[in-house]
């Protein structure tokens, strides 16, 4: 150590020194095991994303590959759903679970943002406080209450204006998710609405727009990416919701709907109706629906986070 | 030990925060049982320097170090305990920053962690330290309540409290008395001289006056850079460089 | 400047329409439930067990005092009787001393009876359309180790209650310390780069994945490769990834309101990294953790898919966590199979009542724990 001068005391000094600046090796063993354990905790999401995709997919797969393989066209491409004769084709459910997920999203998009700039914009703050728990409430009511309430109000109400005879119908379900889609709209819309600079409303303002024409030709235009991410929200759960459409869809075993008032058989009821019961290449079968599924919501949930990084970065 | 042993000896010490260089070439001795200053603008690099002392530089991503620094003629940038490096190596924050617990767990917390259970022993070291640190007869019927109920600068005591329950050898003061009003501060720089007996000082500040009030030594930092170091008489009578005669004076800064 | 006028007039009302069409259906939905729900709603239904369960059992009598049976008073069993709507012999009143609470099944086992208990043979007098003054005649002289043929009836949700209960127990057993845990490791260990940008994004594609995928992973890999069948293990096990991102966000959202300084002072101290997250930053975001949790509990009562594939649709207290003894169905699985398998609305409705009683008291509770810590952080 070139910089000490009285060599001698300085040397048993230091080495003193350096005894009490030890590193404790076992101490820094601990603190690194169960950091390591931590970090296990958090590979833990990891680990079940890649189980999820791996198990839905390769029991999914099973069925198209091998010697006594079905064709997986047909299968994408079948319009008619018939365990008990080896015939499976589900491009009626996608055809139906698209169907109702635009419907959901045409009603319910709109009337979310809407109601979201009631209460970010106009509402009095007493009405607010009202509002905002019965959003919260709409978002916690579990989806089986939402079917029975399908069940029980919605499809006799399909059932009076319709030409079939049954209320079960694309119709019905699209009322279901446009309900149920709502919370989500509304809640994140308003968070978007609320990020908006004030500059921009009084910008606006004092360029002489009025008051709505500031909301939707300021405001909203600013908002818009956190709008698009609500709807790309929205449009999983709806593409994603199990029992409350499973209730009142009517899940047809066949047919590709013409009208709202035809039944639908949705990729998620599919699933949710045989799994108890199926075996074999008929529970293959729906573990291949579900691998449909989860392409469509795949797209949905990276088309979501990359909008979400995007406005992350600006 | 004379009064020629170096507490901490620095060489050529480089700091980068990623490609930007916030210290270059540092080279100094600081002295045991003095009071050392740091002066300078701000963004001079002095509170750097100062956390590289006890290696809290380390908590922040993309810091690169060059250069030693000795404790005692041991590298503290070689393979040593960082727990015992600041155990020895004690701080007190700019802001003061008790933690939500009484004031009694705030001082004591250090002895805690470094494994004193016994109740008679911890009373002894929270009323020790508080009287050290001069607020016992503040506090002393309080210690219960928390520590974030009484003023900033009682607050500020118990966090150097805090830091000599730790009995350390070194505190650093980053700027301890910037948040606080004058009396307050008065009444730390007064224990930051009755502390020197014990310990080794060294302060960072914005006031020149607090550094000449108290400081043996003063070191004057411009731009990453530490242009003038010595005898705080001599650093504010007699300034060797322009630009500490310029700082000093009022001209800049 | 008319025209702007009508549009500004329009798209107003349009807002005023979507606004009050919201709160309109959450009050069509509410309304509906308790309509059809509040009938079935009394203290049997939320005592009882679902389904209805036949006994035999031993009473040994006691001295006789009272003859007199006319009110139904059987006195050497200490209990009243009288007959329901459907005219069957039911208890109406035990008496605290009465031999009936001693009673034994055929194994021995003790079974004491209790108020609401159906009698439908005594000895070998069966009890099918008979007066009071008969049945209790032939109570009250029977044999003196009388033989009893004794029907508890259900039709209450204490079972599914229960199973709920068990399965919020077991998933926040398993997912709330591995939560967060992982969130302590996001926040306050983890370095900017690949493998955290890999963990965020897997948690946030958990966030979006439905819950019948889930049931499907569930239901594979638990119930069938693993032998669980369906039990409340399964269920626990696959809710428990569904909590997961919940658990996280929420928990780091309370991680990151901890100031920087706790962890710097705490380090300045000689505190080691782990003694400053257990000592310093864990005990300031536990108000966060405890909102996590609650969160977590709403989604599990609310939860369906997934628990329909993977712990069944039996209504009973489960007694294992796999296996048979081990299938229970929840409130909100029991609600879906009183609907689809008997088309029962209004019981339905009831159990929904329940539910919605429940996620509204959470609800309450996450709020105010919200609110105290915002108005304690507001302080400082």
């Amino acid at each position: 150590m070139e910089n000490n001068k009285n060599v001698i005391d300085k040397q048993a000094h230091t080495d003193m020194a350096e005894v009490r600046m030890k590193p404790n090796r076992v101490r820094d063993i601990v603190e690194k095991i169960i950091e390591t354990i931590f970090l296990l905790c958090a590979m833990a999401s990891v680990i079940s994303v890649i189980a999820i995709i791996a198990f839905v997919f390769w029991k999914g797969l099973t069925p198209f590959l091998g010697d006594n393989s079905y064709s997986f066209g047909a299968f994408i491409t079948g319009t008619k759903w018939d365990p008990g004769n080896d015939i499976f084709g589900i491009f009626y459910m996608i055809v139906g679970s698209v169907f109702a997920t635009i419907g959901a999203i045409i009603f319910g998009v709109p009337i979310g943002i809407l109601t979201a700039v009631y209460i970010a914009e106009i509402a009095p703050k007493g009405l607010v406080k009202t509002i905002k728990p019965a959003i919260e409430l709409l978002a916690g009511i579990p989806s089986v209450i939402y079917g029975a309430f399908g069940v029980g109000v919605i499809v006799p109400l399909v059932n009076k204006i319709s030409p079939r005879p049954q209320g079960e119908s694309l119709l019905a379900v699209i009322c279901v998710l446009t309900v149920m889609i709502l919370p989500t709209i509304i809640n994140l819309t308003e968070a978007s609405i609320k990020a908006v600079p004030k500059s921009y409303r009084e910008a606006s303002l004092g360029l002489g727009a009025s008051k709505t024409q500031t909301i939707f030709q300021a405001v909203l235009p600013a908002a818009k990416s956190g709008i698009l991410s609500a709807t790309v929200l929205g449009i999983g759960r709806a593409i994603g919701e199990t029992m409350a459409v499973m209730m009142i869809a009517g899940n047809p075993i066949g047919g590709i709907p013409s009208s709202i008032f035809d039944k639908i058989r949705p990729l998620t009821s599919n699933i949710s109706m045989e799994m108890g019961y199926a075996s074999g290449r008929h529970q293959e079968m729906l573990f291949a629906t579900g691998v449909v599924l989860f392409i469509f919501i795949m797209v949905v949930n990276i088309t979501l986070i990359k909008i979400t990084n995007k406005a992350g970065e600006k | 030990m004379n009064d020629t042993v170096s507490k901490f000896s620095v060489n050529d010490l480089d700091l980068f925060y990623g490609s930007f260089q916030a210290l270059k070439k540092i080279n100094m001795e600081i002295k045991e049982n003095e009071i050392t200053a740091f002066i300078g603008p701000s963004g001079c690099g002095k509170s750097t320097f100062l956390k590289t002392l006890n290696r809290m530089n380390d908590l922040v991503e993309n810091v690169q170090i060059g250069g030693n620094i000795y404790l005692d003629g041991v590298d503290i940038y070689s393979d040593i305990d960082v727990i015992k490096l600041r155990s020895r190596v004690g701080m007190v924050f700019q802001q003061p920053n008790p933690f939500p617990m009484s004031i009694y767990d705030n001082v004591a917390y250090g002895p805690r962690i470094h494994g004193i259970k016994k109740k008679n022993q911890l009373d002894e070291i929270v009323e020790k330290s508080l009287r050290q640190a001069a607020i016992w007869d503040e506090v002393k019927d309080k210690l219960k309540k928390s520590a974030l109920a009484v003023s900033g600068g009682q607050q500020q005591r118990v966090c150097i409290a805090r830091t000599l329950a730790v009995e350390p050898e070194v505190i650093l003061m980053d700027e301890p008395t910037s948040a606080l009003d004058p009396i307050s501060t008065l009444k730390i720089e007064d224990l930051a001289v009755e502390l020197k007996k014990d310990y080794t000082i060294i302060i960072v500040t914005h006031n020149m006056q607090q550094a000449s009030r108290i400081s043996d030594k003063t070191a004057f930092f411009l731009l990453g850079e530490m242009i003038e170091y010595g005898d705080t008489h001599q650093i504010f009578n007699n300034p060797v460089d322009k630009k500490t005669e310029d700082y000093i004076t009022g001209r800049f800064g | 400047m008319d025209s702007r006028k009508m549009k500004d007039g329009i798209l107003q009302g349009l807002i005023y329409f979507s606004t009050a069409f919201t709160v309109l259906v959450l009050v069509v939905i509410l309304g509906f439930v308790l309509y059809k729900g509040l009938p079935g709603i009394n203290l049997n239904f939320l005592t009882r067990m679902w389904d209805s369960k036949t006994t035999f059992v031993k009473v040994v009598k006691e001295e006789s005092v009272d003859n007199n049976t006319k009110d139904g008073y059987i006195s050497s069993l200490g209990i009243t009787i009288d007959l329901d709507e459907k005219n069957k012999v039911y208890i109406t009143e035990i008496e605290s001393e009465s031999p009936v609470k001693e009673a034994v099944n055929l194994k021995n086992d003790s079974y004491p009876i209790k108020k609401g208990d159906i009698i439908t043979k005594a000895d070998t007098t069966i009890f099918e359309n008979i007066t009071i003054e008969e049945a209790a005649t032939a109570l009250e002289n029977g044999n003196e180790t009388m033989k009893l043929k004794v029907v508890r009836p259900g039709g209450g949700i204490i079972p599914m209650l229960v199973s709920t209960i068990y399965i919020i127990l077991l998933s926040l057993l398993i997912s709330a310390p591995i939560g967060i845990l992982a969130a302590i490791y996001l926040n306050e260990y983890a370095k900017a780069g690949r493998l955290l940008n890999i963990i965020r994004f897997a948690i946030q594609n958990l966030a979006g994945i439905p819950s019948i995928i889930y049931g499907l992973f569930g239901m594979l890999v638990f119930v069938q490769m693993l032998q669980m069948q369906y039990s409340i293990l399964a269920g626990a096990l696959t809710l428990s990834i569904i909590l997961l991102p919940t658990i996280i966000s929420t928990t780091e959202e309370a991680l990151k309101a901890i100031p920087a300084t706790y962890r710097q002072s705490s380090l300045g101290l000689g505190a080691t990294k782990l003694q400053t997250n257990y000592k310093v930053v864990l005990p300031n975001a536990l108000p966060g953790i405890l909102v996590a949790i609650i969160l977590s509990i709403g989604r599990i009562v609310g939860e369906s898919a997934a628990l329909l594939l993977t712990a069944g649709t039996v209504a009973q207290i489960p007694t294992a966590f796999t296996g048979n003894e081990a299938a229970a169905a929840t409130l909100t699985t029991k609600l879906y199979w009183l609907i689809k398998e008997s088309g029962d609305l209004s019981g339905a409705s009831s159990i929904a009542i329940v539910l919605l009683v429940l996620i509204i008291v959470l609800n309450i509770i996450s709020k105010t724990i919200t609110k105290h810590f915002l108005a304690k952080q507001g302080n400082k």
